[in-house]
């Protein structure tokens, strides 16, 4: 089989589209900085795509049966690294949310608890729809793995992980639950708790970047000061960019965490609306392109894996590069595989990997009659 | 069909929100995207900018007339993530700023990043080294050097010197730099574009602290002009004489000037009342200007060159010096001179009411005869006498860079076009005797004063220095014509007769007094208040040896020899000691 006919599998495209996301990754942190390679983030971002690529093979060679097996022992890992790193963190700018694994690298148990808590919601959802179609129990069910993976991020607290991890929470739920009336309250409960919410539990830093996100040129020297500059950089680099290694926003740090939050905004900067039109194609084909085959999955847990895997890569870029054009609060959400960042780009191959096996096993999964 | 319906909601769902994600780039990278490619230009390009001092104007010995005082500006640059209130709070505690002052400091425009805001202007010593602490701490606080024009001898020959104005070139980063005010008038005018320097600007590649980022090879392009001092402007004057003689006015208002006869330069050269030019060196207030702008003794008029009055009595040198060359009388033709003289059926009164007897030029120069030159007048006829009042280069400018009015003489052009070509032999008795259709002002009396003393030489005034050595033209005036002449100046002077025997002092002074007429002498408020006549002086120093030429023409001075008298004794004495010293 040569390498074109292999790209033409719906399995491999789709792992073309995230190895792309990763080159371009590369490439951007490859010129965002002017340190000798072996110090660099592009350097250590090579070093975690090939971890990543390792690890994808590894999942790539299991049977789908095994993804439903692992589901539980995958979720309880998540919950005690989610302990682990309240206890023997690393407490960086305020938040204990990574764990050092000797000097080079370190992990955040956050990222791969939002994979985690797919894997179980699918489960327990495929093992429940033979016997239960109460939404109820799927509600409960849903929330009640959620919290704990929620809580213990909150507290570390890592309020953009926990975000992305109750965003990803309720697609996948009330995707596979759907009930107009809960839905209903579900919304009315969050609209009237968001005045007790904003006035006892948010802290005044989250309080500011909110008015600062409806009004960010209220005070550019201050909390707004990331939205404008980020703009700036993404609308400076206006059709064609200014060239690759030309980011003038970047290299005068006038944009902060430009390696990880702000990835995208330095990429836009050095290569206009074209690069940035490629770095949104490439993800929404990443997305919708297995959503169009949920409809002939026939088992469940791989539809709600599907769906979930899907959910976590649409979430990260679409909630990440709003934040960078100035439609989102700045949070401090990472876009997956591009922002450099070794435990996201993990758990992002991770869930590549799951999207591929589904792609390419999923019919046989059915003959199998497993 | 529930399934269906989940997968194409989703995809549905993403694709809109992928399409609109489009858009908004859309929007920020092409449709706006050049504003912000300008932006982040200013964001890393710093322009700082560096004001020139202009040039010194200096005089004769190198005293400064007009020199550039620096001044230190706070500026705030707000384009950092350094907080308003973090910087605020500074200022408050080190200049004492209170709440209205800072306020006011509030950075909206984020349109426009490099632009800064003034916070205060003319920090003291003490307060700059206050702020520099905190300059180190926060990028966007600038301090700039800019220049405050200074005249130290305020109106002293402000008419000449001229002030600055606002240039209308305002920049745009900073407003409008105090150095940057360009000449309005005067000299300041006149040699603007050698006076004024050159303003600088670098720019400075920097990181969001304002930190300036070096050897960053990221192919930036940096533009910088040097900032160049402007050049200095050596004047021929002596400020401390025109000190002197601009307060030897006292109440009087006028003009004078003193030249030097064999070189041209212009000693002196003051019109009173006159202005503070300091005024002008920024924003004049609008009660200072109102004041000035009202104020009827016009202070805004150039008395030496833009006042242009008739001689009166001085102007008999020409008349003297014409009949002689002409030959219409030679140096000894004695003619009777009664107190009038009728011409045309009309008495024509002579200052003295008895009149002077039977006498020659000289003694008539000496008297001040106005009978004596009716009548030689109306011997020399107007064509002739029109001809010498233009070699004497009355009613036209000379080559001194300022405004001038020529003033009027009547040649036949003149009679032609004004008169209808009429002039009767009234009308020339008149001009005779400096009244009627001839009107000079203090230079021409200088110029006509020197031809006398030089021997003839017509002097190439100057009065900004150089090199070039003046070419004096001669008159050509005989020998005898000039001795004439000169001895009747002598005798104006030194003899108990003479019309200026108030400015007698060592009996080397040389010159003529007039008066020039308000109204005519028949009316009934002639001489008193604001009808009193203007009063001209025209002298040289020493007879024997000329050096220096002086004139002084006092605005309703009565008569020149009252008021001119003495501001020119003062002027020899200052002369004699400061110049003479070894001479004498």
């Amino acid at each position: 089989m040569s390498l074109l006919q292999l790209a033409r599998k719906p399995e491999y495209k789709i792992l073309l589209a995230g190895l792309s996301i990763m080159l371009l990754s590369f490439v951007n942190l490859l010129f965002l900085e002017e340190v000798d390679f072996l110090n660099s983030y592009a350097f250590k971002q090579t070093l975690w795509i090939f971890v990543a690529l390792v690890g994808s093979l590894m999942i790539r060679t299991l049977r789908l049966r095994m993804l439903k097996d692992i589901s539980i022992p995958i979720y309880i890992i998540s919950l005690i690294l989610l302990i682990l790193v309240l206890i023997i963190g690393e407490r960086i700018s305020g938040s204990k949310s990574w764990i050092k694994i000797g000097n080079l690298l370190s992990f955040q148990p956050s990222e791969f608890a939002k994979i985690a808590l797919v894997f179980i919601i699918a489960k327990f959802y495929s093992e429940l729809g033979s016997y239960s179609k109460s939404y109820i129990v799927k509600y409960i069910l849903g929330l009640g793995f959620f919290i704990l993976p929620f809580l213990l991020i909150v507290i570390q607290p890592d309020l953009g992980s926990g975000f992305m991890l109750f965003v990803i929470a309720i697609s996948v739920i009330f995707s596979f639950s759907y009930n107009q009336k809960i839905l209903l309250a579900v919304v009315l409960f969050f609209g009237l708790s968001a005045v007790p919410i904003w006035n006892y539990v948010l802290e005044n830093y989250q309080k500011e970047r909110i008015i600062n996100f409806v009004n960010p040129e209220g005070d550019p020297s201050g909390y707004g000061y990331n939205a404008i500059q980020s703009k700036i950089a993404i609308g400076s680099g206006k059709i064609l960019g200014k060239g690759l290694g030309k980011s003038s926003q970047g290299k005068f740090k006038f944009l902060p965490e430009k390696h990880t939050d702000f990835a995208f905004s330095v990429w836009a900067e050095q290569t206009g609306l074209i690069g940035s039109a490629i770095l949104l194609g490439l993800f929404a084909f990443l997305v919708i392109y297995p959503l169009s085959f949920l409809s002939k999955i026939k088992d469940q847990f791989l539809q709600v894996l599907l769906f979930g895997m899907c959910s976590y890569f649409f979430f990260h870029f679409a909630i990440n590069i709003c934040m960078t054009i100035g439609l989102f609060p700045i949070v401090g959400i990472p876009m997956v595989m591009f922002s450099y960042g070794g435990s996201s780009l993990l758990c992002a191959t991770i869930a590549l990997a799951v999207i591929s096996l589904i792609l390419g096993d999923h019919q046989n999964y059915e003959t199998l009659g497993v | 069909m529930a399934k269906l319906s989940r997968a194409t909601f989703s995809i549905i769902a993403v694709s809109a929100i992928v399409i609109f994600i489009f858009l908004r780039l859309f929007y920020l990278q092409v449709w706006v995207g050049e504003k912000y490619l300008s932006i982040s230009e200013h964001n890393f390009l710093k322009e700082i900018l560096v004001p020139a001092p202009r040039g010194e104007i200096k005089d004769r010995f190198g005293r400064q007339i007009a020199f550039s005082k620096p001044v230190v500006n706070l500026y705030l640059k707000p384009n950092t993530s350094e907080k308003l209130e973090d910087i605020k709070k500074i200022l408050r505690a080190v200049l004492n700023l209170n709440y209205k002052t800072l306020n006011k400091i509030n950075v909206k425009d984020s349109d426009y990043l490099s632009k800064r805001i003034l916070i205060k202007s003319n920090l003291d010593i003490n307060q700059i080294y206050q702020i520099e602490n905190a300059l180190e701490r926060f990028g966007s606080l600038e301090l700039v050097v800019d220049y405050l024009r200074v005249y130290p001898y305020g109106q002293v020959g402000a008419h000449k010197i001229g002030y600055l104005t606002t240039n209308d070139e305002r920049d745009l980063l900073y407003g409008s730099f105090l150095a940057t005010r360009s000449g309005v008038s005067g000299l300041e005018k006149k040699f603007n574009n050698s006076l004024q320097g050159n303003l600088g600007s670098r720019y400075l590649l920097v990181d969001s602290k304002g930190k300036e980022v070096k050897d960053l090879d990221a192919g930036f392009e940096k533009k910088t002009t040097i900032t160049k001092k402007g050049q200095t402007l050596n004047l021929t004057i002596d400020i401390e004489l025109e000190k002197l003689i601009f307060d030897s006015f006292g109440e009087l208002n006028g003009a004078a000037m003193v030249h030097d006869i064999n070189t041209g330069e212009i000693l002196a050269l003051i019109s009173k009342p006159s202005f503070d030019p300091n005024l002008f060196s920024k924003p004049i207030s609008t009660k200072n200007w109102n004041q000035l702008r009202k104020d009827k003794s016009r202070p805004f008029l150039d008395r030496a060159f833009l006042a242009s009055s008739p001689p009166g009595s001085i102007i008999k040198i020409v008349t003297a010096i014409a009949a002689l060359e002409e030959n219409v009388i030679d140096p000894d033709t004695k003619l009777y001179c009664p107190g009038y003289i009728r011409i045309g059926g009309r008495k024509f009164r002579d200052w003295l009411r008895g009149g002077h007897g039977t006498i020659n030029a000289k003694q008539a120069l000496i008297v001040s005869s106005d009978v004596f030159f009716y009548q030689v007048g109306l011997k020399l006829g107007i064509k002739k006498y029109a001809k010498w009042l233009d070699k004497f280069q009355f009613g036209q400018t000379n080559n001194l860079p300022f405004s001038q009015n020529p003033g009027v003489i009547p040649s036949e052009k003149f009679i032609k076009k004004y008169l209808n070509g009429k002039w009767y032999p009234g009308d020339m008795a008149n001009v005779a005797i400096g009244q009627g259709y001839l009107t000079i002002n203090v230079a021409q009396a200088s110029i006509m004063t020197s031809i006398v003393a030089s021997g003839g030489k017509i002097p190439e005034l100057s009065v900004v220095k150089s090199n070039k050595k003046p070419v004096h033209e001669n008159l050509k005036i005989t020998e005898s014509t000039l001795r004439v002449v000169q001895e009747g100046l002598l005798g104006v002077i030194n003899n108990k007769k003479g019309t200026g025997f108030f400015a007698r002092d060592d009996g080397k002074l040389a010159g003529k007094t007039g008066t020039a007429q308000v109204i005519s002498k028949d009316a009934r408020s002639y001489g008193y208040g604001k009808y009193r006549n203007h009063g001209w002086f025209t002298a040289y120093y020493p007879y024997d040896n000329p050096q220096i030429v002086i004139s002084v023409f006092a605005e309703h001075g009565s008569s020149g020899g009252a008021a001119g008298g003495p501001i020119i004794k003062k002027i020899v004495k200052y002369y004699k000691k400061n110049y003479l010293k070894g001479d004498i």
